[in-house]
């Protein structure tokens, strides 16, 4: 639904993409509008929005490697200019995969692609116990302060919250020594995967898929460029949360069965739409 | 028409029966003459494999449908639509002054997934997705029983590489298609050894007036047959026939041919919220009646057939037309095979060119995939025959009647001679190793290393999902409380001892797990796999479990209704034996659908409070046959299998949806393989492993004259809750409505031990809680995942 009095957010489509209806589900519910961009509109049309999602999925069956055939593609040509305007741009999961493949992040050098998202491998005691796909429930630890994305201004630094993660490919790596030294120097490391006591475990359960000092989620320089693995559109609503989750999610999700008023309250990804809204004014009707 | 098969060969049997083998055909030589005395001259080589998939097993239920018709029942108040298109649909609630719909269908890939596991689960997945979406409904979810032999068994390689290519088959192709995988269930027996069950169960919603049937609508005559999809190909050629015999080691090379070629990639912007959508926006707009099928078992030849035929229309199609892989298939190859990630849609001429459009540029099927499109393949007949050219020849010219009415045999039933005894042995003096043991079983143990790999929580709607209730819900549709349960159920344990029992079980136990998160049973899907049916013994069991499944479905009705819950689709494989001649044990698959009105009072199975009472409702018995507790013991497999009380059982399903409803419960179980003491335990092991709580059972709390044994681990039907004290007698209260005692078998701590006293309250089992989630955790998942 376009509405010109709220601001435009593209969820970016591709060929084999599968969460935008619930991405752009998300947007909507916070106070903005969205729309679903299919990739074969003609780029320029890109410029008319405000800020860009590009939602998780197998773009183009994740041929190649996740996300490089679609960071090729015209329509991302054009998001790299307007991202390099500074128009908020979050990847999540095959989003993530994505803008990490056209050199949008972390970004030191925008154009060159500088990290990838390789393949999951899970460990227990340092030993790999098992690789390929892997979804479920995990905690995700902010890393930055509330103004240093457009997406994180809901968050507090050290806040921990519980999110699912879906993907094959999500290891964070870099060939590069001083990029991955630069990802702390210079905060561009948003999320890490946690415990529930906010602990950076290695290993399983608590980091999914292998990634590099736990990372989940980074942002490019200026911060305002974001790429998450795991699914804050699917984490949308408390009651999404499993009802076993330890911590002050677990509890709150426990009372809901007591509380059906509480039925719309919102769940731990709720922050990042909302916090997207409160970037451009806009109050979330939740929270 | 040109003729291989000669005038002169019809009067020859033997002659006739080898040449329809050479040529790949699976008709008898008795049901070829039949065809040639139908229709007064010889068949063509494309009438013939257009009658080979026709009159399989698979596509005609030739040995089957009139013992579903006898027996199932498929009406009531919520019933939508029954089983005679893609997929049958229930009602699910209203909103906004519409009634919508719960659309839901059953699929075996056994055969296919024996000889080529990942291919064989995707595809599987695959077309039931295609059964269900092409109603017009949005799917939501899939579901997937799986059947395998002994890990540990005779085949211990051949066993492991079908499951993880089963397992991964289904990831691949259902986490790239967008849609949740809520649950499924997993069972090790020997007798899977040569025959996996791949069964799959696909879920959507739709709007009551959006439906779109599988038929040409009326005064559809002159219509246009598009077909849309990938390119026709060779895969899949012979796959109804294929599915409809023996499998055989030696044929292992050709019947890999018979599997077809999965592109969820493709598929997800065929669903639809994509592609198909928008057409079929765009007609609701306009008015326009249209009707969409599915290409399944036997490709162009069976959906052109019924889509027609269903409404009493012919189908002239014109094979030159259909987009094809590579040049020079023979038309029986384009006519009948299975190419995945295909449909039918029967549109008015004049609005023709915008379907085109909008698969073919707007959504560029062209480039997504080598070949694919939407492309006009023929024209619907006011005449009843199926006539299709190829370049200007009439390759088939039938009435269409006869194509698709199908075949019956009446197949001879006897009951086996086989005796099943009870073995007498002391009760165990060391019931804790039994336990562990129980608990490290490939069967009993934690299936995350299975389930973790699929996408339980794509569409963002799940709310409960595999692991932590005894049925996964979802909340459907936006901004409604409503929830969707499903839970799929079947122990062949039970099955092998008695088929009959088998059934009714499935039935019981998917009702009672659908109630433990508070959802009433609204209607079933089955998947009735069993062996050959022209072995009289293997074709007693089908009966015996058909009439298990119709019985436990009318007698476990709602309270307030009578009406039994219906079968609203299904699906029947026959054949699962291997070349031997073993049958699998006979196994009735039951998907059920729950709702719940408001899915803010669900609850799942995890102890959640220290101090809390556990409180058991239904009786246990001497029923051990079966029983995980046999096996762990090496005890055989007994005789007294657990059976279905219908009154208790009724008890134990209704009251417990009513504690729920009423917030009197904090978690329930259901209690089935393991017994009140499995149950006891996947209470506490299901949570988080950090959690602070255990448990303390008191056996002296039963009052029985069982074994302490034969108390914990019968597998007489139950359920285990977990309730506040002050709740207990509002509790007892609203089981006793239904002539039920409850019994306070224990309560929560916050230590974390688990602890059982025996009938003289003293300690009888004692474990930390760890103990128990490293022996749940197995070895077995571990080993294969890394």
């Amino acid at each position: 639904m376009i509405d010109t009095n709220k601001p435009r957010v593209a969820v970016l489509q591709f060929p084999g993409s599968n969460c935008e209806t619930e991405t752009a589900r998300a947007l909507e519910t916070v106070g903005l509008s969205a729309e679903v961009f299919r990739w074969n509109r003609p780029s320029a049309q890109l410029k008319e929005f405000e800020a860009y999602i590009v939602p998780g999925g197998f773009s183009y069956q994740d041929r190649v490697r996740a996300g490089v055939i679609a960071a090729k593609e015209p329509l991302l040509a054009t998001l790299a200019e307007e991202a390099g305007g500074g128009k908020p741009t979050l990847g999540i999961c095959n989003g993530a995969q994505i803008l990490l493949e056209t050199g949008l992040l972390p970004g030191l050098h925008p154009g060159r692609v500088e990290m990838a998202l390789a393949h999951n491998y899970m460990t227990v005691d340092h030993h790999v116990v098992r690789r390929g796909h892997h979804c479920g429930w995990v905690n995700l630890r902010c890393e930055v302060d509330a103004p240093r994305t457009p997406f994180t201004r809901w968050l507090q630094k050290g806040q921990i919250m519980p999110i699912t993660v879906s993907h094959g490919e999500g290891r964070f790596i870099s060939q590069d020594p001083s990029i991955l030294e630069a990802l702390t120097v210079k905060e561009l490391v948003v999320w890490r995967y946690c415990n529930d006591l906010g602990v950076t475990e290695e290993g399983l359960p608590v980091n999914p898929n292998g990634s590099y000092q736990n990372i989940a989620g980074i942002c490019n320089p200026e911060g305002n460029v974001v790429a998450l693995m795991p699914h804050p559109e699917r984490a949308f609503y408390l009651r999404q949360v499993p009802s076993v989750w330890q911590g002050e999610w677990g509890e709150k999700r426990k009372r809901l069965q007591a509380n059906p008023d509480q039925w719309d309250a919102p769940g731990p990804g709720y922050a990042l739409f909302a916090s997207l809204a409160e970037h451009f004014g806009v109050r979330s009707p939740l929270g | 028409m040109s003729q291989l098969f000669t005038d002169d060969l019809f009067h020859n049997k033997g002659a006739l029966a080898a040449a329809l083998k050479q040529n790949g055909l699976a008709l008898t030589p008795d049901e070829a003459i039949k065809i040639k005395e139908r229709i007064g001259r010889v068949p063509t080589m494309a009438e013939l494999f257009v009658f080979d998939i026709e009159w399989s097993e698979h596509c005609s239920y030739k040995s089957s449908k009139h013992l579903l018709k006898k027996y199932l029942p498929v009406t009531g108040r919520y019933v939508i639509q029954g089983p005679e298109e893609d997929a049958g649909i229930v009602e699910f609630t209203h909103k906004d002054g519409h009634r919508y719909g719960i659309v839901f269908a059953h699929e075996s890939h056994n055969h296919p997934s024996q000889v080529l596991p990942v291919e064989g689960a995707a595809t599987g997945i695959g077309g039931i997705v295609r059964d269900v979406d092409c109603m017009g409904a949005m799917v939501i979810g899939v579901a997937d029983p799986l059947r395998f032999g002994d890990p540990n068994g005779r085949y211990p390689d051949r066993t492991k590489a079908i499951i993880e290519g089963v397992v991964d088959g289904i990831q691949q192709y259902g986490n790239a298609l967008g849609v949740p995988n809520l649950g499924g269930d997993v069972i090790f027996h020997e007798g899977y050894d040569d025959n996996c069950l791949v069964n799959v169960v696909a879920i959507g919603i739709l709007r009551e007036d959006e439906i779109i049937h599988s038929r040409v609508p009326e005064g559809g005559v002159g219509y246009d047959l598009i077909l849309v999809g990938k390119p026709t190909d060779r895969s899949g050629f012979g796959g109804a026939s294929f599915a409809s015999g023996t499998l055989d080691q030696e044929d292992e090379e050709e019947n890999k041919g018979a599997v077809q070629i999965p592109d969820p990639f493709l598929k997800n912007i065929l669903l639809h919220h994509k592609a198909t959508e928008q057409v079929r926006k765009l007609a609701k707009e306009r008015g326009i009646p249209i009707g969409m099928k599915d290409l399944g078992a036997g490709g162009i030849a069976c959906c052109s057939s019924e889509i027609g035929s269903s409404a009493g229309y012919g189908v002239e199609i014109h094979l030159e037309q259909v987009h094809v892989a590579e040049p020079h298939l023979p038309p029986e190859v384009i006519l009948c095979a299975e190419t995945q990630e295909r449909y039918l849609l029967a549109v008015p001429k004049d609005f023709t060119p915008e379907v085109l459009k909008i698969y073919n540029e707007d959504w560029d099927l062209p480039s997504i995939c080598f070949g694919a499109g939407a492309h006009v393949i023929g024209t619907v007949l006011e005449e009843p025959v199926m006539r299709v050219y190829s370049n200007q020849e009439v390759v088939v010219e039938l009435p269409i009647e006869f194509v698709v009415e199908g075949i019956r045999y009446e197949r001879e039933a006897r009951e086996p001679k086989v005796h099943f005894t009870e073995p007498s042995l002391p009760q165990p003096t060391d019931l804790s190793e039994v336990l562990l043991t129980i608990l490290r079983d490939p069967n009993t143990a934690n299936k995350e290393w299975i389930y973790r790999h699929y996408d339980t929580e794509v569409q963002g709607n799940t709310m409960i999902r595999a692991g932590e209730a005894d049925a996964s819900l979802i909340l459907p549709l936006d901004g409604c409380r409503t929830g969707m349960a499903l839970s799929v159920d079947g122990n062949p344990y039970y099955g092998e001892i008695s088929p009959f029992w088998g059934g009714a079980t499935a039935v019981a136990e998917s009702f009672r797990n659908v109630a433990a998160i508070g959802a009433t049973p609204r209607a079933m899907t089955d998947c009735l796999n069993y062996g050959n049916p022209e072995v009289p013994e293997h074709f007693w069991a089908l009966e015996e479990g058909i009439k298990g499944l119709s019985e436990a479905a009318r007698r476990l009705s709602h309270p307030n209704c009578e009406e039994p819950i219906p079968f609203v689709s299904g699906n029947v494989s026959l054949y699962n034996h291997s070349s031997t001649g073993t049958s699998i044990p006979p196994s009735p698959i039951i998907a059920c659908v729950g709702v719940i009105e408001d899915a803010s009072k669900a609850i799942t199975m995890e102890i959640k409070a220290t101090d809390s009472l556990l409180v058991l409702v239904g009786n246990r018995y001497n029923e051990l046959g079966g029983s995980d507790y046999y096996r762990a013991i090496r005890a055989g497999k007994g005789a007294n299998i657990p059976i279905v009380r219908y009154e208790e059982e009724r008890g134990i399903i209704y009251g417990t949806i009513r504690v729920i409803d009423r917030g009197l419960a904090l978690a329930a179980h259901d209690i089935s393989a393991g017994g009140l003491l499995l149950s006891a335990v996947e209470m506490v092991l299901a949570q988080h492993k950090d959690a602070p709580l255990g448990m303390q059972l008191n056996l002296s709390q039963i009052p029985s004259d069982l074994r302490e044994d034969t108390l914990l681990f019968t597998e007489s039907s139950g359920m285990l809750l977990e309730c506040r004290t002050d709740h207990l007698e509002a509790v007892r209260a609203i089981y006793r409505e239904f002539g039920l005692d409850v019994y306070t078998v224990g309560h929560t701590t916050a230590d974390r031990n688990l602890t059982v006293l025996n009938k003289e309250q003293q300690i009888l089992l004692h474990f930390p809680v760890e103990t128990l989630r490293t022996a749940w955790r197995g070895s077995f998942g571990l080993s294969l995942a890394s």
